[in-house]
């Protein structure tokens, strides 16, 4: 074995030992994960079910009563109270007890009979905006649905002149767990990557032991590489546990190649790690470093990755800044693998531009790390 | 017989303050050459230099031939270095320790795993080999770090003040450590600041504010700035006693020594008992007055108090 690989292994032997006695950094690489698929899988969700509503049904006719029983009988909503008028609802928004009231005026039934055009209102709490947008669409769909039925029975064609067919691809029932958890893994992976690298050599120079070391004939990328080792091991066993979780609570599929999967994370690996290492070799300092790494982390991952929220819909600065940050082609990539089971032909942009991000943080942080002590 | 460490004119500078200014000194091999100085006079920041740790600002030195400032990695290889503060691994077993520094080294295999026998056989840690570092006590810790610094048989050893905060006994058991080193053909350049470890070394540099100002053998720095009789002087009133010492004719100097004091004599004018007689004039009793060998902390408190004059 060359002197490069003796003095490389021993780093990654020391890095692995001090991990496996810190209680706190297991805690934090393997119970982490866990609790936000847990977390995300089961509370981030833009599925509305059960949204509370109000009626005030001032109409009191057979129809007014199938109205709110078809709002009721979806999944959508629950009829939480009935109210006598439209006057106390902003007592009840304020305290969140109801999240939309629908009116029906006096003469509803009437004028259907007619066969006049029967207008109710609904009047939504704005102040969640995403999910009075989810609630406007369902009640739109229920009513359409309600309009149709009203003109097959009174004979008319029931056909709108314009009618789309919705399928939706790799997502059929649209649930939100599919969209969050291949986002999870790149967000699990970045924050804990760097944080945990972040503290591995500003913990040494606090110490003092980077001295020490540095009076050895090891060189940095010796060092550098000796450090990442043992966490580009813990990555993958990060990303194992995220998707295994995430198909066991959540059903979600691996359509794509396994190999591919790897293939992924490790260029992603590549891009935090090295992120941690930048910081940890900047800072010097444990507890600077913690927070310069968890901001750094945590925030373009999180807002910036496309994991919540489409980057197509940023203003362009965002949308410029969102360029630079790994997890937003990690994420792509891990739709593409999981859902949509694409392959190498289709991703190769996205391990492309994280190879590249990687190389030069990487290649940062070996050159900012200087072996001198000034 | 050629010098293995050699430096000339070694100066380091931080921003405008001078740490190490323009030093010369030769250390042979085999030596014990110990470099005393008050904290912050530039010990650690010569040290550190001699290890390529830091670049000089001016100056040269060579460790083993090869120039510090020109290559650093060659000098680390031939030398082993343990820094002021413990820097091994608390949370790593003794023999974790020394496997990662053997590795750091370039040492495996069946060899690193011998030479960790024999370091630990070296500084009888033998029967801590599994312990963790963390509890081990500050004067086992001390002795694992030369264990780990000498892993490579490096035929230069620094060692920047490796009995700071150890208790007497695991002092003595280090120096004995040190010594064996040395007699075994390792040079050994070792700071401190406690004046009765420094009677160990063969030769002593005194630096002050960075300047080195004296460079001998202990005893020749003895005859050189204390020269006279060195007496020392207890009992009840030590501090009148020095008082009136200084008005004496013959009297060099008077200074404390811990609870007694040093008055230093010129033989041709004033002996002991002309001394103790003098004292006892002034009106002084039950004072003791008993000639004594000048120690290095003698010398120290000379050299410091010429270098005040001068500056």
């Amino acid at each position: 074995m060359s002197a490069f690989l003796v003095r490389t292994s021993a780093i990654a032997r020391k890095e692995l030992l001090h991990f496996l006695r810190d209680y706190q950094a297991i805690y934090l690489a393997l119970g982490m994960p866990l609790v936000l698929v847990i977390l995300f899988g089961y509370a981030v969700t833009f599925d509305v079910d059960r949204a509370d509503l109000a009626v005030v049904d001032q109409d009191h006719t057979p129809a007014s009563r199938h109205l709110v029983a078809s709002l009721n009988a979806s999944d959508t909503f629950r009829v939480a109270t009935r109210l006598e008028s439209a006057g106390g609802v902003e007592a009840l928004f304020r305290r969140g007890a109801v999240k939309a009231l629908v009116v029906i005026p006096r003469g509803f039934g009437r004028r259907l009979e007619r066969g006049e055009s029967a207008d109710f209102q609904l009047l939504l709490d704005g102040a969640d905006g995403t999910l009075a947008r989810t609630i406007l669409g369902y009640t739109a769909g229920i009513t359409q649905a309600e309009t149709l039925e009203r003109l097959r029975q009174a004979g008319l064609s029931a056909r709108l002149p314009l009618e789309p067919r919705v399928r939706t691809w790799y997502n059929p029932r649209q649930r939100s767990a599919l969209f969050i958890v291949p986002g999870l893994v790149a967000f699990v992976l970045a924050i804990i990557a760097v944080l945990l690298t972040a503290l591995t050599v500003a913990r040494e120079w606090e110490r003092g032991s980077m001295e020490q070391l540095f009076s050895t004939p090891v060189g940095r990328l010796s060092v550098v590489l000796g450090k990442l080792a043992p966490y580009v091991a813990l990555g993958f066993l990060q990303m194992l546990l995220v998707v295994v979780a995430g198909a066991w609570l959540f059903d979600v599929p691996l359509r794509g190649s396994f190999l591919l999967l790897i293939l992924a994370t490790a260029l992603f690996l590549f891009c935090v790690l090295g992120q941690g290492l930048l910081i940890s070799v900047i800072t010097k300092n444990q507890q600077v470093a913690t927070q310069v790494g968890a901001i750094s982390a945590l925030l373009p991952s999180l807002l910036l990755s496309g994991f919540l929220f489409p980057i197509e819909n940023m203003a362009w600065p965002l949308q410029w800044i969102a360029r630079i940050v790994p997890a937003r082609y990690m994420i792509s990539c891990l739709r593409g693998i999981l859902l949509q089971g694409r392959g190498l032909d289709q991703i190769w942009p996205d391990l492309l531009a994280m190879a590249a991000i990687g190389l030069v943080i990487v290649l940062a942080a070996t050159m900012r790390f200087k072996r001198r002590l000034d | 017989m050629s010098p293995v460490i050699r430096t000339r004119e070694l100066t380091r500078r931080f921003g405008d303050f001078v740490a190490v200014d323009r030093v010369s000194f030769e250390v042979e091999r085999g030596e014990i050459f110990g470099y005393l100085g008050a904290n912050g006079a530039g010990k650690t920041t010569t040290i550190r230099m001699l290890c390529g740790l830091l670049p000089p600002s001016g100056g040269e030195a060579e460790v083993n031939g090869v120039d510090v400032a020109r290559d650093p990695s060659a000098v680390k290889r031939s030398l082993g270095y343990m820094s002021q503060r413990f820097s091994l691994y608390l949370d790593l077993l003794v023999e974790e320790n020394l496997e990662f520094f053997g590795g750091a080294y370039g040492l495996g295999g069946a060899h690193l795993r011998r030479r960790i026998d024999e370091v630990l056989e070296l500084v009888e840690l033998g029967h801590e080999r599994r312990a963790l570092t963390r509890a081990l006590p500050g004067g086992l810790r001390q002795r694992l770090a030369l264990a780990s610094a000498t892993l490579h048989e490096p035929s230069i050893l620094f060692l920047d003040e490796p009995t700071a905060g150890v208790d007497p006994g695991a002092r003595r058991v280090f120096w004995r450590l040190i010594r064996a080193l040395s007699a075994g053909g390792t040079t050994v350049f070792v700071t401190t600041h406690y004046m009765d470890e420094a009677e160990f070394c063969q030769r002593i540099g005194l630096m002050v504010d960075g300047r080195l100002v004296a460079l001998d053998t202990p005893d020749g720095l003895k005859r050189e700035h204390v020269p006279g009789q060195i007496c020392e002087v207890d009992g009840p009133q030590v501090h009148r006693a020095l008082e009136l010492s200084r008005t004496l004719e013959g009297v060099l100097d008077a200074q404390p020594f811990g609870a007694a004091a040093h008055v230093r004599l010129d033989p041709a004018r004033l002996g002991p008992e002309g001394l103790l007689a003098a004292l006892e004039r002034g009106g002084l009793q039950q004072i003791n007055v008993r000639p004594t060998e000048p120690s290095l902390e003698d010398v120290f408190l000379a050299v410091i108090e010429t270098e005040g004059r001068r500056s």
